[in-house]
C-alpha cells in the first residue's frame, strides 16, 4: 500500500524537524499511542492500539531513522507486529521551504499482513488517510505550542 | 463488573432464563445454549446468510447478533416453522422442487424469505430474484430455490397456514 | 424390467429432516464434558520457527491443554500422502512433500498452524491463542510459481531445489511431426487463478475417545470416513475396529473435505487420546480461507497444429501447476487437465510437459472440476482462436473434430489420474451440441438478433463450447442391503453425503429391485461402524460407483427373495412377482407373502439352518469398474458486456448434458445448476488474490465473491442419455460437469460480445477491471 501525501506548517524547517524527532510529540500523534520512546538517536519503539473496521488490537513497532540530512531530509523504516496482523515498510520525509511556513512531503510504502490485511483491505486506505491527518492536526497543535513557548 | 448476565428471551413461543456471558453470540445462545441446531453459521462476517432468524418478525443474522440483544424479545428460528411430519407449505414446497442439496443454508434461506412472502404477494420475478440475493447457496445455483418460493407463494395465497 | 424409479423424478427422503432443522451436522454434535480446540496460526507466509510459549495459555482460567509439535513427541510426522503419482508413468519425477500436524522447522503458508489450545468454551479457547508467544523469523516469500522455478527463489522445502513438485512429459503420436506439416500453428499463453470451494459448512470435527470402552469416535466433515478411519487407526495404533468414524450431515464437500490427514483431524484424535475427553473443533470461515485446500493455478504455453480446413494434427500442452506449499495429491488435478485437452476431439498427436511447483501458498488439492475446467479452457481457447484465424465457424471447427460414434472405446494413451490410459468408454457428441445450437437459437442469433443488436451499439455474445468429463472412476465401493421383519430396507455404504442425494438415488435403485416404496428404504451413508470398505466421494463417482454397488447388492436380495418365496408359496421363480412390498403368484394375487413376514422366515428362532446358506434377506456386493466413465455435454451462452462498467449479464444459459443413464432427473438438474453457478464464479466473480508477501488479501465472503441468485441465471438443461458400458446401470457422474466448461464459455461469449479485432481472453477468471483493460488497450492500439 502506498503511503503519500504533503501538509504545511506554520513555522520553520527547523521548528518542525525539532518537533517531528521529539518522542514526547510523536507519542501524542497517532491516536491509541499506548507508548513511544526512544532507544538511541536514530531508533523508536512503541505500541498503539489499532481499530480498522472489524479488526482490533495492539501493535508493537519500531522506527528506523536513516539518511538524515537535517532540516531537510529523513528515511524512515518501521517494522511491527501484533494481534491484528503485521506490517513493514519505509518511506520518506521532505521538508521544502515556502512562503506559509514549511512544506512537508511524506512518501512511503507499507506492506501489511494477517487478519488486518486479508478482512481489513477496503478499510486500511481510509483508516490510514484518516490517521495521518489527525496526526498532522496534532502536529500543527504542537508546533503551535511550542513557538508559543518559546516566545514566553 | 459482572461477566454474566441474565437474560429472558422468548423463542418459538417459549420463555426462556438464562445466565450467560454478554460476549456470546446469538447463533451460539441459539445453536448450544437452547440446543435448536437448525440454525447453522457459515461465516460469522454476516454475509451468507445461514444464520438467518426473525427476531421480531425481522429477518436478522444471528451470528452478528449478541444474545444479550435479544433480551426481552421474541425470537423465531426453523422448528417453529413446521415438522417433519406437518411442514409449513414454504418447507413442502421447497421439497417439491428440489431446493435444497446439502440443506446447510436452508434454514436460513426459509426464515429469510418467508417474512417476504408473508408480506407480499405477486412478487415478480425480478423481486424475487432480488429477495434472495441475501442468502449464499453453493449447492443449488438458486433455480430450485426460486421454483421454490414462487410455488410456496401459490401455496400460501390459496389458503396456506402462515 | 421397465423402469418405474430409475429415472423419475422423486423428491427426497432426506429433505424433511433438513428442512425442519432435525439433521446432525457435526457441529450439532454435544457430548457430556466435550471442551473445544482453537488453532494458533501463522500469520506470515513463509518464516522459521524459534519458538513457541504456551505457558501464558495454560494460565487463562478454562483452558485445559495447549500443545505444541515438540509435545507430540514421536507422534508428530508429515503425510500420508493420499494419493501417490501413477506408478505406471515411467520417468515421473515426484517429490513427495506432506503436510505437517502442527509446524516444527518452518512454517510454508500463511495459516498453518503452530499449536493448538483445548478449552472450556471455543470463546476461552480463541482468547488463549492471543495468550501464546511465537518466534517467528520472516523469511522472504515465493508465491508466483513461473519466479518459484527461479534459481535464486526462496525454497518452500529447504531440501528441495528449485521449488519443483514433479515433473512429467506425456506424450501420444509425434507432435513435432505433426507440427511439422501442419498449415497454422497456433501459440499462445493461458493463466488461470485460484478458487476455493467454498461449501458453506467450513470444516469440523469432533473426536472423543472413551478409555474404559476403548473405543474412539469422530465426527469429521469428511467426504472419505473409511480411509480417515483406517488411517487413524493405523497413525494410533488401534485397531480399526476401535475407531469409528462419522460423517453426518455434511453441508457441501466440492472436494477440499477430502483429504488425509488435514492437521486438525490429527490434532484432534492425539489430544483426545492423551487426555481422554471428546473434543470439538469447527473452523470458522477466515481459518476456511487459509487451512482448507484450493484449486485452479496454473500458467499454461499452448500450441495447436492444423491444417487449413481446422482438422487438428496435433497439440502441445507445456504447464505449470500450483500445488501450494505441499502436494499430497499426487499429480490427480494436473493429469484430469492433460486428460481433458484432449476434449472429445480427435487429437493424433499431443505432448505436454508438466512441472508442478511448490509455493507459499495453502496446499491445493481438487475442488470442483480437479484440473479438468483448465484442460478444457485450453482446447476450447484454441479452438476459438483457430477458428478465427482460418476463418472458420467456430462450431463447424469442433464438429469437424469431434471424436465419430465409432471409435469407442477410445483409447488416448496418455495416463489419467486413475492410473491407467486414458480411454473415453463412449460418446455422442455431435447431437449434444445440435441440441444445444437448437435450444441457443446460434443460427438466428448470429446471423439476424446480434448483427442487429450491435448496430445499436450493444455489446451481446454467445458462446458455445463442447467438453468431457471424466467420472465414476475406481477403484470400488460396497453396499449392504438387508430386508428387516418390518419389511423395510436398510441399506449402508461406504460413501459419506454432503447433498449429492444419495438417501434417494440409491433409495430408488432398491426400491426398484425390490418393488418397495422408495420412502421404505432407510440409507447410512458416510458411517465406519455400519460400513467399513469403500473410498469416499470425489470424481463425480457416487452415482456410479457406490450406485452400482447398490444395485448388485439390492439384485442379489432379489435373488434371495425369489428363491425364498418360491418355497413359501411353492411356484417357479418365474411366475412371482414383488410390488408394494408384497411377493405374489402373477395370476393369483392371493398367494403371496409380504417381504417382511418373508425377512422372518429366514431367520427363524427354531428349526435348522442348512450350512452353507446365510440366514436373512441381506446382501453385500462390491463394485469397481475398469475405468471411468467419460460423460459429455454442451454449454451455451449469450451474454450482454456493459461497455462502460464491464459487468456482464447472461441473458439465456443451456446445457445439454449426458451422465448416461439418469437415475433422478431433478437431482441431476441441481447438480448441473449448482456447477454451473460455481464456474460462474470461476469466470468472473472469484479470485483469490494474494499479495507478495502470501497474504490473501480476500479472505472473507466480503471480498471473495460466491455468486448469489443475482448472478445465476435460469439454466435450461437438456439430457440425452449415452448409456456407459461400463457398469449394469449405464450410469456416468454429473457432479462437476456443470462447473468444467464453463470459464471457456465465458471467454468465447464475453469476446464475442466485445467485438474487438484482436482482443483475446486467455485467462481466468475475468472481472469487469480486467475487461475495461483488455478493451482499452486494443482500443488504443487499433
Amino acid at each position: 500500500m502506498k503511503i503519500e501525501g504533503e501538509h504545511v506548517f506554520n513555522g520553520s524547517r527547523e521548528e518542525v524537524w525539532a518537533m517531528v524527532r521529539d518522542p514526547e510529540v510523536l507519542a501524542t500523534m497517532l491516536p491509541g499511542t499506548t507508548k513511544l520512546s526512544q532507544l538511541s538517536e536514530n531508533e523508536y519503539e512503541g505500541a498503539i492500539n489499532l481499530r480498522i473496521g472489524p479488526i482490533s488490537g495492539g501493535f508493537s513497532g519500531r522506527v528506523v531513522v536513516e539518511d538524515e540530512m537535517p532540516p531537510e531530509h529523513c528515511k524512515l523504516v518501521a517494522e511491527g507486529e501484533g494481534r491484528p496482523g503485521f506490517f513493514k515498510g519505509s518511506g520518506t520525509v521532505d521538508l521544502i521551504e515556502v512562503d506559509a511556513g514549511t512544506l512537508m512531503k511524506y512518501e512511503g510504502e507499507i506492506q501489511i499482513g494477517g487478519k488486518l490485511a486479508s478482512i481489513g483491505q477496503r478499510l486500511i486506505d481510509m483508516t490510514s488517510k484518516t490517521m495521518i491527518r489527525q496526526g498532522m492536526k496534532v502536529l500543527d497543535a504542537a508546533l503551535d505550542k511550542r513557538k508559543a513557548q518559546a516566545a514566553d | 463488573m459482572s461477566n454474566v448476565m441474565d437474560i429472558t428471551v422468548t423463542v418459538n413461543g417459549e420463555v426462556f432464563q438464562r445466565r450467560i456471558e454478554p460476549r456470546l453470540l446469538l447463533s451460539d445462545f441459539i445453536r448450544h445454549e437452547l440446543n435448536l441446531s437448525g440454525t447453522h453459521v457459515g461465516c460469522e462476517q454476516g454475509v451468507c446468510g445461514a444464520c438467518t432468524i426473525l427476531f421480531d418478525g425481522m429477518p436478522v443474522r444471528s451470528c452478528l447478533m449478541f444474545a444479550v440483544q435479544a433480551d426481552g424479545h421474541e425470537i423465531r428460528t426453523v422448528e417453529d416453522l413446521g415438522t417433519m411430519e406437518d411442514l409449513h407449505p414454504l418447507q413442502e414446497a421447497f421439497w417439491e422442487t428440489h431446493a435444497l442439496q446439502c440443506g446447510f443454508c436452508t434454514s436460513g434461506f426459509l426464515m429469510s424469505i418467508l417474512p417476504v412472502l408473508e408480506q407480499n404477494s405477486g412478487l415478480s420475478e425480478d423481486d424475487l430474484r432480488h429477495a434472495l440475493e441475501g442468502n449464499l447457496c453453493r449447492c443449488t445455483g438458486y433455480q430450485h430455490i426460486e421454483d421454490a418460493v414462487r410455488l410456496a407463494a401459490e401455496k400460501m395465497s390459496s389458503g396456506g397456514e402462515s | 424390467m421397465t423402469a418405474k424409479l430409475i429415472g423419475k423424478r422423486i423428491k427426497r427422503n432426506e429433505d424433511p429432516r433438513l428442512l425442519t432443522g432435525q439433521a446432525l451436522f457435526v457441529d450439532d454434535v454435544e457430548l457430556p464434558g466435550m471442551l473445544h480446540a482453537a488453532f494458533l496460526r501463522s500469520e506470515y507466509a513463509h518464516a522459521r520457527l524459534k519458538g513457541v510459549d504456551v505457558s501464558a495459555a495454560l494460565e487463562r482460567p478454562g483452558v485445559v491443554a495447549a500443545f505444541t509439535a515438540e509435545d507430540m513427541g514421536d507422534a508428530w510426522s508429515p503425510g500420508p500422502p493420499l494419493v501417490i503419482p501413477p506408478p505406471t508413468i515411467e520417468e515421473v519425477e515426484f517429490y513427495t512433500r506432506t503436510q505437517v500436524p502442527l509446524v516444527k522447522d518452518k512454517v510454508r503458508h500463511a495459516g498453518e498452524p503452530l499449536a493448538i489450545v483445548i478449552a472450556e468454551s471455543r470463546y476461552i479457547a480463541e482468547d488463549a491463542l492471543d495468550d501464546i508467544v511465537v518466534d517467528l523469523e520472516p523469511l522472504d516469500v515465493v508465491t508466483d510459481i513461473e519466479r518459484a522455478l527461479d534459481s535464486d527463489s526462496p525454497l518452500v522445502h529447504d531440501d528441495l531445489e528449485p521449488n519443483l513438485a514433479a515433473h512429467l512429459v506425456q506424450e501420444k503420436g509425434d507432435y513435432a511431426a505433426a507440427r511439422e506439416e501442419a498449415d497454422t500453428v497456433i501459440k499462445r499463453r493461458i493463466t488461470i487463478e485460484r478458487g476455493i470451494a467454498g461449501a458453506m459448512e467450513n470444516r469440523g470435527i469432533v473426536a472423543s475417545w472413551d478409555n474404559k470402552q476403548q473405543q474412539l469416535t469422530v465426527w469429521d466433515t469428511t467426504q472419505s470416513p473409511i480411509p480417515i478411519r483406517n488411517g487413524l487407526a493405523s497413525m494410533f495404533g488401534l485397531s480399526e475396529h476401535q475407531v469409528r468414524v462419522i460423517a453426518p450431515f455434511v453441508g457441501g464437500g466440492f472436494g477440499p473435505k477430502i483429504m488425509m490427514f488435514y492437521p486438525e483431524e490429527v490434532l484432534l484424535t492425539w489430544s483426545t487420546l492423551k487426555m481422554g475427553k471428546p473434543i470439538k473443533w469447527i473452523e470458522d470461515r477466515r481459518e476456511n480461507f487459509y487451512a482448507t485446500t484450493q484449486e485452479r493455478g496454473q500458467v499454461h504455453d499452448v500450441e495447436l497444429a492444423l491444417t487449413s480446413d481446422g482438422r487438428i494434427l496435433g497439440l502441445r500442452d507445456d504447464f505449470l501447476h500450483d500445488t501450494g506449499a505441499y502436494d499430497p495429491y499426487g499429480l490427480t488435478i494436473p493429469l484430469n487437465t492433460q486428460c481433458h485437452a484432449l476434449g472429445p476431439y480427435d487429437i493424433p498427436n499431443f505432448s505436454s510437459d508438466l512441472k508442478v511447483v511448490f509455493t507459499n501458498k495453502t496446499l491445493t488439492t481438487p475442488v470442483r472440476g480437479a484440473g479438468r475446467p483448465q484442460g478444457v479452457y485450453v482446447i476450447e481457447r484454441m479452438l476459438d482462436i483457430a477458428a478465427k484465424e482460418l476463418g472458420i465457424d467456430r462450431v463447424e471447427i469442433r464438429k469437424r473434430n469431434f471424436l465419430p460414434n465409432d471409435v469407442f472405446p477410445y483409447d488416448n494413451i496418455i495416463i489419467d489420474q486413475a492410473f491407467a490410459s486414458f480411454v473415453i468408454d463412449s460418446g455422442d457428441y455431435l447431437p449434444a451440441m445440435e441440441k444445444a445450437l437448437e435450444m441457443i437459437g446460434y443460427e438466428k442469433f448470429t446471423k439476424e438478433e446480434q448483427p442487429k443488436l450491435r448496430e445499436e451499439g450493444r455489446r451481446v455474445g454467445i458462446g458455445v463450447v463442447s467438453f468431457i468429463e471424466t467420472t465414476g472412476v475406481g477403484p470400488y465401493e460396497g453396499a449392504r442391503v438387508t430386508i428387516e421383519s418390518s419389511g423395510k430396507i436398510s441399506a449402508a455404504t461406504g460413501v459419506g453425503t454432503q447433498g449429492q442425494s444419495h438417501f434417494t438415488t440409491f433409495a430408488q435403485i432398491i426400491a426398484e429391485q425390490l418393488g418397495v416404496d422408495v420412502r421404505d428404504v432407510h440409507l447410512v451413508t458416510g458411517d465406519t461402524a455400519q460400513f467399513h470398505w469403500g473410498t469416499g466421494t470425489f470424481a463425480s463417482r457416487g452415482a456410479v460407483v457406490a450406485a452400482n454397488a447398490v444395485n448388485a447388492a439390492a439384485s442379489i436380495v432379489r435373488g434371495k427373495v425369489l428363491k425364498l418365496a418360491s418355497e413359501v408359496l411353492e411356484t417357479p421363480e418365474e411366475e412371482l412377482e414383488i410390488e408394494d412390498g408384497v411377493v405374489r403368484v402373477a395370476d393369483i394375487p392371493t398367494r403371496s407373502i409380504t417381504l417382511g413376514d418373508l425377512a422372518q422366515r429366514s431367520n427363524p428362532l427354531r428349526g435348522a439352518v442348512e450350512p452353507g446358506t446365510e440366514p436373512g434377506l441381506e446382501a453385500t456386493a462390491y463394485f469397481g469398474p475398469n475405468y471411468g466413465a467419460t460423460a459429455f455435454g454442451t454449454h451455451a451462452m449469450i451474454v450482454e458486456v456493459d461497455p462502460e462498467t464491464m459487468m456482464v449479464e447472461i441473458k439465456r444459459y443451456i446445457v445439454v448434458e449426458d451422465c448416461g443413464t439418469v437415475l433422478n432427473p431433478l437431482i441431476v438438474e441441481g447438480q448441473i445448476h449448482g456447477g454451473v453457478a460455481h464456474g460462474i464464479g470461476n469466470s468472473f466473480y472469484e479470485k483469490l488474490v494474494f499479495d507478495d508477501n502470501g497474504q490473501l488479501l480476500n479472505a472473507s465472503f466480503m471480498d471473495y465473491l460466491i455468486p448469489t441468485a443475482a448472478e445465476v441465471p435460469r439454466i435450461e438443461v437438456a439430457h440425452q442419455e449415452t448409456p456407459s458400458p461400463l457398469n449394469p446401470l449405464g450410469s456416468k457422474g454429473v457432479g462437476e460437469a456443470g462447473a468444467i466448461p464453463v470459464p471457456a464459455l465465458f471467454a468465447q461469449a464475453v469476446e464475442n460480445a466485445l467485438g474487438v479485432d484482436g482482443l483475446e481472453i486467455l485467462e481466468s477468471p475475468l472481472s469487469p477491471q480486467r475487461l475495461f483493460e483488455l478493451f482499452y488497450e486494443e482500443e488504443k492500439d487499433a
